[in-house]
């Protein structure tokens, strides 16, 4: 890292405190919300902005941050209730789900669902979440947000949560914001939506935490599908507890830039984490995900997929280090990691990373970058299929390791349509069994 | 055929030379196949069958450095795999690869429906791909489940060979290279996969069987037998060829060319 770069994260870093201070007094919440906002200006402060030199960030498009302005849009609750109305009006919502409840925010603002698990205001007490250098993007969001889907599930729940960034976001910043608990033994299916367009560059910060309680059963569907013009960054943190079950459906296919960090704590025995996410990039994109699992407890459990593609010169990364510690005997790790390079200028980078402290571990993964398999396409070809067919076929068999995995059928249509979107020619192929 | 008739080849095959990775391996093979023959090809391992076999088919990877081959007149080395396919040509793998999010029955419908354009034949639908499918499955005795399943994935050597007999049954094809689809089966799967081929001989078929050991021409009658030893077709003959090569191997054949 030369003088600089560093000169240029110092002013990175300015920049958002210098933006924090002049909209600080604006944002809403009473004293102990600001006290947090500033709490997390001050670790945001210290810990510093990001840099690739970090193993950690080497993958991010950092530069995508440079030049963002981070001043949340300025949107009251009538003005995005109205550009709501509008964005409907026109069938630019995604078709509600059956069986699910549905929360829209827009620019970061609640605007409509149940106001029993939406609510105002940043800090409140059982929320006590201290983000490590590692998620300190998710430190944007303490600070700049003016409201959460904050859910606490008791029993059986199915919610849709969609975040909607406005053509009002261009040229500003929105902080869309998740807080689940789940009680012991509830059952969770959560969509989170990531949605909108804006026609100038626009940052979306978002932050997630969770805590699963004691035999809890969380599926976290996670569509992203922003538009080109978005920086987005996500931060997740999730706590699972004894026995608590947490399965993370995870698509990426939107923004120009995108970064996923994520921290998974497998906290008490039994615990299990099953990460199957996917990343379709094309044209310029860059998608980064960064994913670290914690084995803090005895007879844990990981199972991870990856399944990307990069078309043109994008470019897609998966970082998936796993962590057994010392007291997490009798855990199991499974990891599979695997990129499609598609375009002459493509890129991926898979890192599989396996640190295991104890004995009795049974751990195993795999991570392997390449083109289509020439032996297969041939095969295909040689049964009279046309090589557009023939290769959106096996790029079709690619994703759905993970595609299948979505139960949903209403929102794997959906996924499958924006996963062909990404990839020129598998159009025809959606439906596939 | 057509008795007395001269019937123009279906493939003809004149002098073609192949090299792969820079080395000679078809070094002049002339074949010529009438429509409805069964054509055995033998030979040692290296000799250069699979190649043929793969350069008829389209396979890349091969630098064809002279001669020709054409099928029904059309010059096949200038169309591109699946149009050979689609032609009506079809090749049995001898290691038929395994494609896992591939569905059995979807590519098999796929296939056939790309056949089946090509001749100006309406696409079938889901249930009357199903009702010609049914049929086919039980001849190969292949559960009706592999449909589902991911094509030839997990599959035995044996049920991968079959399945592939399957897809040929489906297809249709004019010509079939069956290359080794002997290989690796124990007597019954034989059985099954010599049936499968004999339901398909027709007066306006083709087969060529490329093959090591003579069993299971056994099943599989031919009307042909071609020795490929050293790039070149050293012999042409009727079935006593094949057992002669069992009771005498091919260093017989061999020494006689060097000689």
């Amino acid at each position: 890292m030369n003088a600089a770069a560093t000169q240029q994260r110092s002013e990175v870093l300015d920049r958002v405190l210098r933006d924090y201070r002049s909209v600080a007094d604006t944002l809403p919440g009473g004293v102990s919300a600001h006290s947090a906002r500033e709490r997390a200006a001050g670790q945001l402060a210290d810990i510093g902005w990001p840099s690739a030199r970090d193993e950690y960030w080497r993958y991010a498009n950092l530069r995508a941050f440079d030049h963002s302005a981070y001043r949340p849009a300025a949107t009251s609750s009538a003005q995005c209730a109205a550009t709501l109305s509008l964005l409907q009006s026109q069938g630019a919502l995604p078709p509600p789900l059956a069986g699910f409840e549905r929360l829209i925010f827009v620019d970061g603002v609640f605007v409509t669902g149940a106001r029993s698990v939406a609510q105002s205001d940043t800090a409140a007490d059982g929320w006590d979440w201290d983000w490590p250098a590692e998620l300190r993007l998710g430190l944007l969001c303490d600070m700049f947000a003016s409201d959460a889907a904050r859910l606490s599930v008791h029993g059986t729940a199915a919610i849709e949560v969609l975040f909607l960034s406005s053509p009002g976001a261009a040229g500003a910043a929105v902080y869309p914001r998740l807080q689940l608990q789940l009680a012991a033994g509830s059952r969770l299916r959560l969509i989170e939506h990531h949605l909108g367009a804006p026609e100038a560059p626009t940052l979306v910060a978002c932050n997630v935490t969770l805590d699963l309680g004691r035999g809890a059963n969380l599926t976290h569907y996670r569509l992203q599908q922003c538009g080109r013009q978005v920086t987005f960054t996500d931060t997740l943190w999730a706590r699972v507890s004894e026995q608590a079950q947490y399965h993370v459906r995870g698509m990426t296919f939107g923004a120009g830039t995108a970064r996923t960090s994520a921290r998974v704590q497998l906290a008490a025995r039994g615990a299990s984490v099953d990460w199957q996410a996917i990343a379709a990039g094309r044209g310029e994109q860059v998608h980064d995900i960064a994913l670290k699992v914690e084995h803090a407890a005895p007879d844990t459990r990981t199972d991870e997929t990856f399944r990307g593609i990069a078309d043109e010169r994008a470019r897609l990364a998966f970082s998936g280090r796993i962590q057994i510690g010392a007291a997490a005997s009798g855990s199991q790790a499974q990891q599979s990691l695997k990129g499609l390079i598609e375009g002459a200028g493509a890129e991926i980078d898979l890192r599989p990373q396996l640190e295991i402290n104890t004995h009795e571990v049974r751990a195993a993964h795999g991570a392997s970058t390449g083109r289509l398999d020439e032996n297969l396409l041939f095969y295909l070809l040689s049964r009279g299929l046309d090589r557009a067919h023939a290769r959106g076929l096996l790029k079709w068999a690619f994703l759905g390791d993970v595609l299948r995995t979505i139960d949903l059928p209403d929102l794997r249509a959906e996924a499958e349509r924006l996963a062909a979107g990404q990839l020129p020619d598998v159009p025809a192929l959606v439906g596939l069994p | 055929m057509s008795g007395t008739t001269p019937v123009a080849p279906l493939l003809e095959v004149r002098d073609l030379h192949v090299r792969v990775g820079g080395q000679a391996v078809l070094k002049g093979v002339s074949l010529s196949v009438r429509a409805g023959e069964v054509h055995a090809l033998m030979g040692p391992n290296g000799s250069g069958k699979s190649t043929l076999a793969f350069v008829l088919a389209g396979r890349p990877g091969y630098e064809i450095t002279g001669g020709s081959a054409s099928f029904e007149g059309r010059d096949l080395l200038t169309l591109a795999p699946e149009e050979r396919a689609r032609a009506g040509l079809f090749l049995g793998f001898q290691y038929p690869v395994e494609i896992p999010g591939v569905n059995n029955a979807y590519l098999l419908k796929a296939a056939l429906n790309a056949a089946r354009r090509e001749r100006g034949l309406a696409e079938l639908d889901a249930f009357e791909f199903l009702a010609l499918v049914r049929a086919k499955t039980q001849l190969m005795r292949i559960d009706e489940s592999f449909l589902g399943r991911a094509v030839n994935e997990g599959f035995s050597g044996g049920e991968k060979k079959r399945n592939e007999i399957l897809q040929m049954l489906v297809l249709e094809p004019k010509l079939a290279l069956l290359d080794e689809t002997d290989s690796g089966l124990d007597i019954d799967a034989m059985r099954i996969v010599a049936n499968g081929i004999n339901s398909l001989r027709a007066a306006d078929r083709s087969i060529v069987l490329v093959t090591h050991y003579q069993r299971l021409l056994e099943y599989v009658v031919p009307d042909f037998v071609h020795v490929l030893a050293g790039g070149r077709i050293l012999r042409s003959g009727d079935r006593s060829l094949a057992l002669e090569l069992e009771r005498r191997g091919y260093d017989w054949i061999s020494g006689q060319a060097a000689a």
